[in-house]
């Protein structure tokens, strides 16, 4: 291993002053020389605002994140097992399932996420959703019902183009865990296989017992990378009009034409949520590597 | 023998073919928009954010002159409302794929829109306006001076601002924007000479920047451009319906009424900021 070095050198002094010279001349640059009028005090209100009768809320920009964690989370759950599945048909044993989850990492991975998502909701789930008429049905629920489905997943009236956003964003993101898997397991030793055949084991026994275990383990960081990366992935269905936190930022600056203060408030609660993922995510990776 | 089964035959026919055009006119009336509205109860509205005609306000809910159209004429059909904030590029497919019933958005009648959707009467017109910058385009008073190469030209991208950009000032250097804002902060920053959008938009904006902005038509309009409901394409009773409810509500004073708050007035400004 290469030798780290501890002590602060000169040429690190250095080095900083001249970053944080050049962050504070562009920070000059966009306060002082863009001609933009700062109007910073009317933004908190649509963080959170003051109902008389239910107190404190979340207003547009908090709402839009909580929606799109929700958008992530459902998406991350259906992405994981799907890209676990392609990835077990990507090293399995028949030329069938080879190709069939080689084509679709081929087809999902290839294309701009933008342009499926705009695919996906004109024309695949518009043959599908209307049909399941999901969004009358949870009307028909109970009052109590309705607001647990709104919470967990959206209000009845976008429950549709939400369900398709979380489908598209599930199964490119599923392409990527599939690849992931695949390396994953490919990075284990020929050995290990064979030591799972000298005992006799079929091959799901050898993949449950033996590969699996030692390859989730290697898949860890890889796997929160690409949670993350969902996070970041599920600002694109603001095109398909899902109300999440760039939606409602775009809305927000289409209605008062405050573009700068929007955008960076949309970022540092953007960072605010993935790089607290990705504290946890360094967690859960010390966690495991413990375990074996 | 032959005579008696063609005599038959054409008795047949007359008689079976008004019933089938009857069942046909059962089938168009059942499969109407409005008939869809009135049995599931909600009709469902798209617009694109577009101040004064759409926006979100403090609380999160939707206001604005189109805002208010809707909810009235939800009210009048007697259903729910329900608003579905669409981007402006992708309005026109959402509605041909069904995502909502009727834009209600400020959409002018075009030809070429025409061709994919259906529209009513006009409820209101607008027209477009330029707003420029006083350092790159102090002393130009007219409409004709800015159609220069050296100059450029903003505007919001799928709107007939943009066409209007194409049709009046082909020579400038067009650039278009997703939104107003970004299109505006470039002529704040200096990089296009001036934008063209739908009044009261100009006004607005010259007299907030009034020692950046001005109004080179002093705020006139050089266009007229009907507005309408658009509508998907094979609904006659929709579209009668839509069109009867504007002459109603232009009849009693209502529509005129509130485009004028809307639009000559910034009394509702306090609702959004």
């Amino acid at each position: 291993m290469l030798k780290r070095q501890k002590a602060w050198g000169r040429g690190d002094t250095l080095l900083l002053i001249l970053i944080a010279g050049f962050i504070a001349f562009l920070g000059y640059r966009i306060f002082f020389s863009l001609e933009y009028r700062w109007n910073w005090q009317i933004i908190p209100q649509y963080l959170m605002r003051h109902d008389a009768s239910r107190g404190w809320v979340p207003n547009l920009l908090l709402e839009g994140l909580l929606t799109t964690v929700r958008l992530s989370l459902w998406s991350l759950l259906l992405a994981l097992p799907l890209g676990i599945f392609i990835g077990l048909l990507r090293t399995g044993h028949s030329l069938l399932s080879r190709l069939l989850g080689g084509t679709y990492v081929a087809l999902l991975r290839n294309l701009p996420p933008l342009v499926l998502i705009l695919i996906f909701y004109y024309f695949v789930s518009d043959q599908l959703l209307p049909q399941l008429e999901i969004g009358d049905q949870v009307r028909g629920l109970p009052k109590s019902l309705q607001h647990f489905t709104a919470v967990l997943l959206a209000p009845a009236d976008q429950l549709e183009a939400f369900i398709a956003a979380v489908v598209t964003l599930a199964l490119f993101e599923g392409a990527y865990i599939a690849e992931i898997v695949r390396a994953g397991i490919n990075s284990l030793d020929r050995g290990q296989w064979d030591a799972g055949l000298a005992l006799g084991m079929r091959r799901w026994q050898q993949l449950r017992h033996i590969i699996l275990p030692q390859a989730f383990q290697r898949m860890i960081p890889a796997l929160a990378g690409q949670a993350i990366s969902t996070i970041k992935d599920s600002a694109i269905v603001a095109v398909i009009s899902i109300q999440e936190l760039t939606f409602q930022g775009m809305e927000l600056m289409a209605a008062t034409y405050l573009t700068f203060e929007v955008w960076i408030t949309v970022t540092i609660l953007y960072f605010l949520l993935t790089y607290s993922c990705s504290w946890l995510a360094g967690k859960l990776e010390k966690r495991l590597s413990l375990k074996y | 023998m032959l005579r008696r089964t063609s005599l038959c035959l054409i008795l047949l026919i007359a008689f079976v073919i008004p019933v089938f055009a009857a069942d046909l006119r059962q089938d168009l009336a059942q499969a109407s928009s409005l008939e869809q509205v009135i049995t599931k109860n909600r009709l469902r509205v798209g617009f694109s954010t577009f101040v004064p005609w759409a926006m979100k306000d403090k609380t999160g809910d939707y206001t604005g002159f189109e805002i208010e159209v809707a909810r009235r004429l939800a009210e009048d059909i007697g259903v729910e409302i329900e608003f579905v904030p669409t981007k402006w590029s992708g309005i026109i497919p959402a509605l041909l794929t069904g995502k909502f019933d009727v834009i209600i958005g400020g959409m002018g009648i075009t030809p070429e829109r025409n061709l994919k959707v259906n529209f009513s009467d006009p409820y209101e017109y607008s027209g477009m306006s330029l707003v420029a910058n006083r350092q790159l385009a102090g002393n130009l008073s007219s409409l004709e001076a800015f159609n220069n190469p050296q100059l450029t030209v903003v505007a919001r991208i799928g709107t007939t601002a943009a066409e209007a950009a194409k049709k009046y000032l082909p020579e400038a250097q067009l650039r278009l924007f997703d939104d107003e804002g970004q299109a505006l902060q470039e002529v704040l920053n200096e990089r296009a000479a001036a934008m063209i959008s739908s009044q009261p938009f100009p006004e607005f904006q010259s007299l907030k920047y009034q020692d950046k902005l001005y109004l080179p038509l002093s705020g006139e309009t050089f266009t007229r451009e009907p507005i309408g409901f658009a509508v998907r394409k094979g609904d006659p009773d929709f579209l009668n319906f839509l069109n009867n409810w504007i002459q109603v509500r232009s009849a009693d004073g209502w529509l005129q009424e509130r485009y004028r708050y809307w639009f000559t007035t910034q009394d509702w400004k306090d609702q959004v900021e």
